[in-house]
């Protein structure tokens, strides 16, 4: 503030001469009433005040204050001020004020009376006024909040019924409109939040008939106040309130509404476009993670206020954080058409992220991905890692759906070559690092996978889940069981209770993997209790990032007992488990596959066929099942024939999807060894031999 | 390792109608309460042997000279450890309930959560840094009653306080969106490394409740921390700004990016999970708009901070970090702009000045 104070001396100190006092008809120089006040002789430039313009005391004091205010003088001005009594000028003005109708409060337009004392109020008030705000560039704040409190509280003593909207003087409501709102900013640059916080209210709530703009003005700082003071408003108590209406319980909540509000007048247009009302929203609404309020928000802007890019880009921002992925990829790709910004970086960064989950998407994503590498260029260098971090994601999403098995290998070598490629530009980035141990255990390269999976729990201190997972599932993978287990239990005690499902069931799993039955089926019992326990304890309130990413559900737990149950040829228990997983969810590709395989080992073929069919329905592209046909046909092409070329194709369609599946691998084996084709049988059961000994209990794809 | 099923935590506490109120305890006399500040203040003494200490707590925690002495012994390599001192007396400190004393060990939350966090995988013991972010964690589960902090969106088709509305008035809140801020707590007796983040994470939302009453280096090193746990993402030496306005092109040519320093300033890069951006945002927000005067340090170091965050928001392609920092950097830019800063509670200045 005493900054600013030179400045505006020496700018005024330009046009001083063309400076005129005027009133009553008359006009007169100020030069040489300047001089007087130069001198110090206040009184001298007083009455030559009055007797030129024929102004009484206070007017003429009021006009001489407002001089050197605006000169930039303020002690000068504050001395001028202080000659004037304006506590018991304002007792004058409410005394010939109108004597208060005890009427209701609504703001209604006052008789003629009034406004004889507006003029006179409106010059006390102004004097008032200029008195706080040379204080408060003076820097005595507390001193200049005490003073425009006062004007405030004349004006509500002396307009008792609200200030009339229909012939105020504007004189008059300029003043008070500049009080209201320069009284809660100097409570807050004092430091004293509490008056501030009322007196904000105060401006916002009482009649001041202010204008859009200022009253756009003083909300848009109170949200600002309340988002970020770091001061906890105590929501407002308003017995007058309008039964009904919504009154926010806490900060955030009245910032939100604030700033919703605003938004809202800017799109009626009813105040003037503030750019940072939408910035501080943004703000708000991301902390609470309500991205998809800010979408609607977003949307609802009027256009033109916005380049329609960035519209898009923050739209796609918004539902991408949202969770919706596919109304973000919509909007990235308008925003990333030829004829609008096809080079943004974040935009294809941000687009080929969400290809990279998706695999009918992931070579839209390369594609994305490759472009960001393309422009990752000078100040953007460091992207570059980011870009090829995505590029190996989507060609690796995209190995997963190839059109021939030299595709495939093609797709999973140039995935790593990228991620490869990345972890020179993000030597410590432990997502890169988990990525890259992944990729490596995709392609059954378990020595390279541990590595990384090892490495990964070290860069992140363990606070990772699905590290702890993925290590498991490698150790499991390379058939160290126990090692596994060691690794489970070790995570374990790294997690609290509620996150512990995923691993419990690893835990159950491996358990079977090891033959201990017993074992495993209590773990799954323990697990179905927590699962339970947690449906109920929380509503939808709870949200946990780590949980949400992988949640067991009980239909997975009834599921996992009834395959368990099935291994060990307990069909009546495999039963009463599918019964119960059924209850959760009735159509299930998985679930069918395994109700087949209990009427496999009841030897019931025919409702075993059935099931299996029935889940291939649920899932053309259900792996488990197919398979389970296949076998089912091969085992009966013993005797008849035909049915041999039927399983072959499926089996061959099984590994089409899934090429490491060791049991399809097999079943093919039998099907060329019944058809006489030794050789290839030779070959096939070769494969699968090789793959049970690298085969993880739970598929790597889950985990990323 | 102990076996997992004997390390259950206690299932959360039921739930309680309405607000829970903090239970600080408050029946404690002024002299007891002054006791036990004299203790504290006794103690520290033999701790921080470098400088006098104050006599009263409210000396203690605007002292500079002390604040220093304890930063510097916090900065020591083996300060974490279960056996150090003044681990120990942060602990007792926080421990006493005595809001002045707490406010004093809120006030090095920042530097023990930036240390902390960035030792992680260094692998040294940091028992003693926990007990403090467990103590605070466990402040926070009681005065809250474990519950989540929960916010109503609001929607503009009901009339407010502070607008009307024409559409009709139901009065059904339901179609309110309740948005969760802070999940619920459950008390924790170790630091488990999964819940290290949020254990953390509510130690700073708790600091960012006092942060009013925080001393302006308190916050100067939370900014140094955040830029630590940010990484190395592509920063040059010049603080230049990186505004992330996709209208504006200007920041993208010229310089070189600098690649001295980058292996020192990398290795205090943490996994950022939402739960510990949150509050680091709220806090950062704080530093660059919600003091009570302006303060260029305070606000620029915030203002790096926050550049240091946006870019690993764009490393991590998380597109909530990327909306919230990108929204405080243009702020930022906005609120330096001149065009921003008219005075619109000054008058008009006229060349005529009439009655």
């Amino acid at each position: 503030m005493l900054g600013n104070q030179s400045t505006e001396f020496s700018e005024n100190g330009e046009d001083e001469s063309s400076r005129e006092l005027c009133a009553n008809g008359n006009r007169m120089k100020t030069a040489e009433v300047e001089a007087k006040l130069d001198e110090g002789n206040i009184q001298e430039a007083e009455s030559s005040l009055r007797e030129g313009l024929s102004l009484n005391f206070e007017e003429a004091r009021a006009l001489l204050g407002r001089l050197e205010y605006q000169r930039g003088n303020l002690e000068g001005a504050l001395r001028v001020f202080e000659g004037i009594d304006l506590q018991s000028a304002i007792q004058r003005l409410q005394a010939s004020a109108p004597p208060e109708k005890p009427a209701t409060k609504k703001n209604r337009p006052r008789e003629p009376p009034q406004s004889v004392s507006q003029h006179a109020a409106s010059l006390v008030l102004e004097a008032f006024y200029l008195k706080a705000k040379s204080l408060q560039k003076l820097g005595r704040i507390t001193e200049a909040a005490r003073e425009c409190k006062s004007v405030l509280d004349s004006v509500e003593k002396i307009f008792q019924q609200g200030i009339p909207d229909a012939q105020v003087d504007t004189r008059l409501q300029e003043t008070v409109s500049h009080a209201v709102e320069l009284l809660p900013a100097l409570w807050r640059e004092s430091g004293d939040y509490q008056e501030a916080i009322s007196a904000y209210r105060r401006a916002l709530l009482s009649q001041w008939n202010l204008d859009n703009d200022s009253c756009a003005r003083i909300q848009k700082d109170f949200a600002v106040f309340l988002l970020h003071s770091g001061v906890e408003a105590s929501p407002p108590s308003l017995g007058s309130q309008v039964e009904g209406s919504y009154i926010p319980r806490n900060n955030l909540e009245e910032a939100i509404l604030l700033l919703m509000i605003l938004v809202k007048k800017f799109n009626l247009g009813k105040a003037k476009w503030d750019p940072s009302v939408i910035e501080h929203l943004t703000f708000a609404l991301t902390l609470c993670s309500q991205t998809s309020v800010l979408a609607k928000q977003l949307e609802e802007v009027m256009p033109g206020v916005f380049s329609r890019v960035e519209r898009w880009n923050n739209l796609a921002l918004s539902y991408s954080a949202a969770g919706q992925a596919t109304a973000a990829v919509n909007l990235l790709r308008k925003s990333l058409h030829k004829h609008e910004q096809p080079d943004d970086l974040v935009a294809l960064l941000l687009a080929a992220k969400i290809c990279s989950k998706e695999a009918s998407l992931a070579a839209e994503g390369s594609g994305y991905a490759q472009r960001a590498i393309n422009n990752a260029q000078g100040m953007d260098e460091h992207l570059k890692g980011v870009g090829l971090r995505m590029l190996g994601l989507c060609l690796g999403k995209q190995a997963k759906v190839p059109t021939s098995d030299f595709e495939r290998s093609r797709l999973q070598s140039e995935s790593l070559k990228a991620l490869d490629g990345a972890i020179a530009f993000e030597h410590n980035n432990p997502d890169l690092i988990f990525e890259l141990g992944v990729q490596y255990a995709e392609q059954r390269n378990l020595k390279a996978a541990s590595r990384y999976a090892k490495e990964f729990i070290d860069a992140t201190g363990g606070s990772v889940l699905k590290g702890w997972r993925f290590l498991a599932l490698v150790l499991s993978a390379q058939q160290r069981f126990s090692e596994a287990e060691v690794v489970t239990d070790a995570a374990l005690d790294e997690t609290a209770k509620w996150d512990q499902g995923p691993l419990l069931r690893l835990k159950a799993k491996l358990k079977i993997s090891q033959s201990n039955p017993t074992e495993a089926v209590e773990t799954y019992r323990y697990l179905l209790a927590l699962v339970q326990a947690q449906r109920k304890s929380f509503g939808p309130l709870r949200t946990l990032s780590q949980l949400e990413e992988d949640k067991v559900n009980e239909f997975e737990v009834w599921h996992g007992l009834a395959h368990l149950y099935s291994s060990l040829s307990h069909w009546n228990d495999v039963e009463v488990c599918l019964k119960k997983a059924g209850e959760l969810k009735q159509y299930s590709a998985s679930m069918m596959h395994t109700e087949g395989r209990m009427w496999e080992g009841r030897k019931e073929f025919k409702p075993a066929l059935a099931a299996f069919l029935d889940g291939l329905l649920l899932d053309g592209a259900s792996v488990p099942c197919k398979v389970a046909v296949g076998a089912l046909l091969s085992e009966r092409g013993k005797d008849h024939q035909p049915t041999l070329p039927v399983a072959r194709s499926l089996l061959s369609d099984a590994l089409r999807i899934d090429p490491t599946n060791r049991k399809a691998w097999y079943y093919l084996g039998m099907v060329h060894k019944h058809d006489g084709r030794i050789a290839d049988a030779t070959d096939c059961f070769q494969a699968a031999s090789m793959l049970e000994e690298s085969d993880p209990i739970e598929s790597f794809s889950t985990i990323l | 390792m102990s076996d997992f099923s004997s390390s259950h935590d206690s299932p959360p506490s039921p739930a309680i109608a309405g607000d829970s109120v903090t239970t600080v305890a408050n029946d404690s006399s002024p002299s007891d309460s002054n006791a036990k500040c004299q203790t504290a203040i006794q103690t520290l003494a033999s701790i921080v042997t470098t400088t006098n200490i104050p006599s009263t707590i409210s000396l203690l925690l605007d002292d500079d000279s002390v604040s220093a002495a304890i930063s510097s012994l916090l900065h020591r390599p083996d300060s974490g450890a279960g056996d150090n001192n003044l681990c120990r007396w942060l602990y007792d400190t926080f421990q006493s309930t005595e809001p002045s004393l707490q406010l004093l060990v809120l006030r090095f939350v920042p530097l023990i959560a930036g240390l902390y966090l960035s030792r992680v995988p260094l692998r040294q013991p940091q028992a003693g840094f926990e007990a403090v972010l467990l103590a605070l964690y466990a402040h926070e589960t009681t005065s809250r009653a474990g519950q989540a902090i929960t916010v109503n969106i609001p929607d503009l088709s009901h009339p407010s306080i502070y607008h009307e509305s024409k559409g009709p008035t139901k009065n059904n809140s339901t179609c309110l969106n309740i948005a969760v801020i802070s999940s619920t707590l459950d008390p924790h007796g170790t630091v488990r490394s999964t819940r290290r983040a949020r254990i953390v994470g509510v130690a700073l939302e708790l600091y960012y409740s006092k942060i009013s009453r925080m001393p302006r280096e308190s916050k100067l090193n939370f900014c140094e921390s955040c830029e630590k746990w940010a990484g190395q993402n592509g920063e040059t030496e010049h603080s230049r700004a990186v505004i992330p306005t996709l209208s504006d092109d200007s920041w993208r040519d010229e310089e070189n990016v600098a690649i001295v320093g980058r292996s020192e300033r990398d290795s205090g890069r943490i996994p950022l999970p939402w739960e510990l951006v949150q509050p680091i945002l709220r806090i950062l927000g704080h530093c660059l708009m919600g003091l009570k005067g302006e303060d260029r340090e305070v606000a620029e170091a915030a203002n790096k901070a926050c550049q240091s965050l946006y870019l690993r928001s764009l490393h991590d392609i998380n597109p909530k970090a990327i909306l919230a920092a990108g929204s405080l950097l243009r702020l930022r830019e906005m609120a330096l702009d001149p065009k921003n800063q008219i005075d619109h509670t000054d008058i008009s200045n006229d060349t005529v000045l009439s009655v």
